[in-house]
């Protein structure tokens, strides 16, 4: 009867291959393997040809399935060769680690501690403790120690003997400090070797246990007694919890998770474990192709000469074969011409790699869908398959959730429901069509790759979308759906992505667009309880740099131009109207006042500029008289004039009935135009007033027909119409006004 | 003291390299006179055993110097690339002068550099009287250095215009310079190389051929890492060169260079200090070797039309300068950043005023 301990390095193609060999020479009976027990069923489908790395072990708590704890494997791990090992050879295989039914159960400790915990060295050291050896020796990586020491001596298991020795010696250094993360280690350990002990009373004669090189020296059965052991493990608390595959990606292979060892470089690694022989000439030879597939130069000469640097360079830092961070050197000088760029690609694509893992369809649910089908049964919002219209008053706390839900997943492509009625009058109504069909679940599957709830999943999709888009436009849309599905933490990314877009950009109109959209975000952002004090920095930057560039922006448009620009510039007046902040308002009338008096600018967008600021009472009829007189001065070309007239009137003409300079000068300028001017210019003219309401027209015209006499008389036009009033006529409506208004007749 | 006005770094650091030799135990390639790692330690410095000090010639990365070495040591051509005021001369005259202690052969490029620069010229005199023969050539630094084994210096290879770049191409490939004229050629000894530095930004002007670009291995000398790194090496370069230029004025406050630094690095990258703001870039290059003349002359002004100390109204006109190069696009630029950031900062009301009224 034996148990052999083999100490390995997580995700070490080195230690994979050694352990592969020293299984193949020691034909163990029983496998052990450290990792979660929650999960053994789910063994078995491992063999299965559908199941191809990277993939991950979800092990989750059904009602909290975002603590899921990850145990993910690729083909280079040694734990996944020793499942494939057992079983390819009928060998039993089983998990040993402490079940993750306790380990989610006992208390976590709280995030700031976890991340001193990640920083202290010892608990580096207990993660990859071979790495910190090949540091001391001046390797650089893991990897390379383990190649340099072990596989070029090719001596089996005696090597998994020494290093439980070099383990022990170090265990013993740093034994001293206690923390509650040991206390865990403590209990972890101590359940690994009761599963060794179980085994061993099922009658298996030659055990193999594959864990962590750190654990190797505490698996002895000498380091605790059996009944010291189980009174440890006795009384723990457990929860319900499931397990199921998942597939994987290489860049998630490099964070830290589940074993808490995370591969920097798992393409390299991949590479390492397919390719023993040659390492550096077959990876130049890589790296040489994927430039060459990106149109890059990458000459066979190129790829010797960056091997013959690599080992050069290997050789001045003393190490006998050359890493990555010397290939990566030599990369940079010969095939990148010293440039970081392509280096980044080389980085991305290889080093990384973009392999993504495949599961067996037999696998259980995923979390997402779990966590969803839980959130329609608490929202009382269950999948129909015909269509339901929901009305929702956003303030009411259930109907607020429902609504977040549906963006939540329609920001992940799972388009359940379609908002009825764009945003209307009310800014509490809400209007969904839903529509549950199949075809959703693929979508919702999908999805589960962003994360275990919905939320998560829309945070993470919302993120890693606002990084991909370049433009304003979709990342405005992209802010109002973040506010919309309420996914605070993603608001803070997308807008600091807009930020930085809306910096970058030199397209003010693009920016301008941007504004209205957010301005009205801060505006309703009261109604949604969601967090907008990160919009308000996003426009206080955008309206600085509207302000900035919009003179030169404006500087030499065509007619085509300026019509689009129009409503643009009505739409950022409208956006600082709504924010009522006295700094934005400062900057924006500063530019209108530069724009109003600019040069060569397209006379809609300076007569428009001098409309708001006089609405905004900001001229005075004096000024703004002065303003019409200069545009409208013969020195200037008449379709100018025209244009100007245009910027300046269109929409409302309230002001010239009311300010009779305005109106002789305008009415002076029409006479003085000669019959072919006149013709020409009518229907700029024209196009103008019809944008006034009826009786504004209708009083213009009383007007111009009593000619410029008629203003010596009354000034005003109510004055004007005062005359005409039917007193009897009109005393008839005061009841029903005094009803409508709610206030008693006076008489 | 010698009186000139700069001496060659091997005579100035001569001690250096012979306590370097001396210490230097590991195998050199033939004619080098210091080993790789020696050499290494001579740019990046280093205590030796016996207590020595080897003074650092480069303030930066160390992976930088070693890939530099490496590519010397396997006989290929190294090309430094880099923005102005990066130390690419600084370095390529440290690495002639530890490999081969000599650091004179040097061919400066400029649009008017001919063929006869890199490889040969005649001697018209013997020519005629004698007729061809190798006597009657004369000789180009590139020539020199083939002879006798040593490493070449060609500066801003770029502006030398292309057919005259390409004459290089034998020479790095072959290690032959071939004579036609006298149906032969000269064959480089071992220890020859040739060391190129070329400006990044000026790419443009003339590209090398991609056949050129193949026999170098490039190495990018970056802007200083960090905030302190830059203003250390200003502060040092403006106290230096303000004793030389003997101003009346007080040495600049650190506080001063500081933000002048602070300005120049977040245009540079785009981004300011604390990371969180996104900037948009001027055209201008602004490298430590544009802090450095902002600051001294901020000092002049301060010296003959202010009271000697160095303040942000010195200071303004030349960093406006400095930024604005472009008058549309830079000022759009500086006026952003100038709102965005420099308004809003703490203690750095003084500057805001005396910039907007530039």
């Amino acid at each position: 009867m034996s148990v052999t301990v083999f100490g390995i390095r997580h995700h070490g193609p080195g230690s994979a291959r050694s352990l592969a060999r020293a299984l193949r020479e020691s034909q163990p009976d029983a496998v052990l393997i450290e990792g979660p027990p929650d999960a053994d069923d789910l063994l078995a489908l491992a063999a299965r040809g559908s199941m191809r790395p990277p993939v991950a072990l979800l092990v989750y708590p059904p009602d909290e399935p975002k603590r899921a704890a990850f145990f993910p494997f690729a083909e280079f791990s040694p734990e996944w060769q020793a499942i494939r090992y057992a079983l390819g050879n009928e060998v039993p295989v089983r998990f040993m680690d402490l079940p993750q039914a306790v380990q989610l159960a006992l208390p976590q400790p709280s995030e700031a501690q976890a991340d001193a915990e990640t920083e202290s060295p010892p608990a580096t050291l207990r993660h990859d403790p071979l790495r910190l050896i090949a540091e001391a020796t001046g390797h650089g990586d893991g990897e390379l120690w383990w190649e340099q020491m072990v596989e070029q001596r090719r001596d089996g298991r005696d090597l998994f003997a020494a290093l439980l020795e070099l383990m022990a010696a170090l265990r013993e250094g740093t034994a001293k400090d206690v923390t509650s993360a040991d206390e865990r280690e403590a209990l972890r350990e101590a359940h690994m070797r009761q599963t060794i002990r179980r085994a061993e009373r099922e009658g298996f004669r030659r055990i193999a246990a594959v864990c962590g090189a750190w654990h190797a020296p505490a698996l002895s059965r000498t380091t605790s007694s059996e009944r010291e052991d189980a009174a440890l493990l006795k009384g723990l608390p457990r929860r319900k919890v499931a397990a199921t595959w998942a597939p994987w990606t290489n860049g998630r292979l490099t964070y830290r998770s589940g074993y808490g060892a995370g591969v920097e470089s798992p393409g390299y690694y991949q590479h390492l474990w397919s390719a023993p022989s040659e390492v550096t000439v077959s990876w130049m030879a890589r790296v040489a192709q994927l430039l060459r597939g990106e149109d890059m130069d990458a000459s066979s000469a190129s790829v010797i000469e960056a091997v013959r640097l690599a080992e050069a360079l290997a050789a001045m830092r003393g190490r006998a074969v050359p890493g990555l961070p010397e290939l990566n050197d030599a990369t940079r000088a010969v095939l990148c011409l010293g440039d970081d760029t392509p280096l980044r690609l080389v980085a991305e694509k290889l080093i990384v790699g973009e392999t993504l893992g495949e599961v067996p369809e037999e696998t259980p649910g995923s979390p997402l869908q779990q966590d969803l089908s839980r959130a329609q049964k608490r929202l009382r919002l269950p999948p129909e398959a015909s269509d339901r219209i929901l009305d929702l008053d956003l303030r009411r706390p259930n109907d607020l959730e429902r609504s977040r839900l549906l963006h939540r997943l329609r920001l992940l492509g799972v388009h359940w429901g379609r908002v009825e009625r764009a945003r209307g009058k009310g800014t509490f109504k809400e209007v969904w069509r839903l529509r549950w069909e199949p075809g959703l679940t693929v979508a919702l599957i999908e999805a589960g790759a962003w994360g275990n709830t919905v939320h998560d999943a829309a945070t993470a999709f919302a993120l890693e979308q606002a990084a991909r888009t370049q433009e304003l436009p979709g990342l405005t849309a992209l802010v109002e759906q973040t506010l919309l599905a309420d996914l605070a933490e993603a608001v803070g990314g997308v807008v600091a992505r807009l930020q930085e877009v809306a910096t970058l950009s030199d397209d003010v109109p693009h920016a301008m667009d941007a504004l209205a959209p957010l301005a009205s975000v801060l505006r309703y952002g009261s109604v949604r309880q969601t967090e907008t004090r990160l919009v308000r920095t996003v426009v206080d930057g955008l309206i600085t740099r509207v302000a900035i560039g919009l003179p030169d922006t404006c500087a030499s448009l065509n007619d085509e131009a300026a019509e689009e620009m129009y409503p643009r510039l009505l739409a950022v007046n409208g956006a600082v109207v709504t924010l009522e902040d006295e700094g934005h308002s400062g900057l924006w009338h500063s530019t209108l006042e530069r724009m109003a008096d600019q040069r060569q600018l397209h006379g809609l967008i300076a007569g428009r500029c001098c409309r708001i600021l006089f609405d905004r009472g900001l001229l005075t009829a004096e000024e703004a008289s002065t303003k019409v007189g200069l545009a409208l001065s013969h020195a200037g070309e008449p379709e100018q004039a025209a244009r100007w007239v245009d910027g300046f009137l269109r929409g409302s003409g309230l002001v010239l009935l009311h300010n009779s300079a305005l109106w002789e000068i305008l009415d002076g300028w029409v006479t003085s135009l000669g019959p072919d001017l006149f013709t020409q210019l009518l229907p700029l003219l024209r196009r103008t007033f019809s944008t006034f309401t009826a009786p504004e027209r209708r009083q213009m015209g009383e007007r111009a027909r009593k000619g410029p006499a008629a203003h010596a008389i009354g000034s005003s036009a109510a004055h004007d119409a005062d005359a005409d009033i039917d007193v009897a006529r009109a005393d008839r409506v005061l009841p029903l006004c005094a009803r409508l208004l709610g206030i008693e007749l006076a008489d | 003291m010698s009186a000139v006005l700069r001496e060659h770094v091997e005579e100035q650091f001569a001690e250096e390299l012979q306590e370097l030799a001396k210490s230097d135990t590991r195998a050199r390639p033939p004619n080098w006179k210091l080993s790789p790692w020696a050499v290494a330690d001579y740019l990046l410095g280093r205590e030796l055993e016996n207590g020595f000090r080897v003074s650092p010639k480069y303030i930066g990365s160390r992976r930088v110097v070693e890939t530099a070495v490496a590519t010397l040591a396997t006989d290929r051509a190294l090309l430094l690339l880099g923005v102005p005021g990066t130390a690419k001369t600084w370095v390529s005259e440290h690495l002639a002068a530890a490999v081969s202690g000599d650091s004179t052969l040097v061919v400066q490029g400029t649009a008017g550099t001919g063929e006869e620069a890199i490889r040969y010229g005649w001697n018209y005199a013997r020519l005629l009287a004698e007729g061809p023969s190798m006597a009657a050539l004369v000789s180009s630094p590139v020539k020199h250095a083939m002879e006798e084994g040593k490493i070449a210096r060609v500066e801003e290879l770029t502006r030398i215009p292309s057919d005259v770049q390409d004459a290089l191409i034998t020479i790095l490939s072959e290690k032959t310079l071939p004579v036609p004229e006298l149906n032969s050629e000269i064959q480089a000894r071992k220890g020859f190389n040739v060391i190129a530095t070329a400006n990044d930004r000026d790419r443009g002007v003339n590209e090398l051929s991609s056949a050129l670009k193949r026999r170098f291995n490039t190495v990018v000398l970056p802007l200083p890492e960090t905030v302190e790194e830059e203003v250390e090496i200003v502060r040092f370069r403006v106290e230096e060169i303000g004793r030389a230029l003997e101003l009346p004025a007080e040495p600049p406050a650190l506080e001063e260079i500081r933000r002048v630094v602070t300005i120049f690095r977040e245009l540079r990258e785009g981004k300011t200090a604390d990371g969180k703001t996104k900037l948009k870039s001027p055209t201008a290059t602004l490298s430590p070797a544009e802090a450095i003349s902002v600051i001294n002359n901020g000092l002049a002004m301060a010296a003959h039309f202010g009271d000697g100390r160095l303040t942000a109204h010195d200071l303004a006109s030349s960093v406006v300068g400095a930024v604005v190069k472009d008058p549309v696009q830079d000022r759009t630029v500086w006026r952003e950043y100038l709102e965005t950031v420099v308004k809003e900062r703490a203690g750095w009301k003084d500057l805001y005023r005396a910039c907007r009224e530039v």
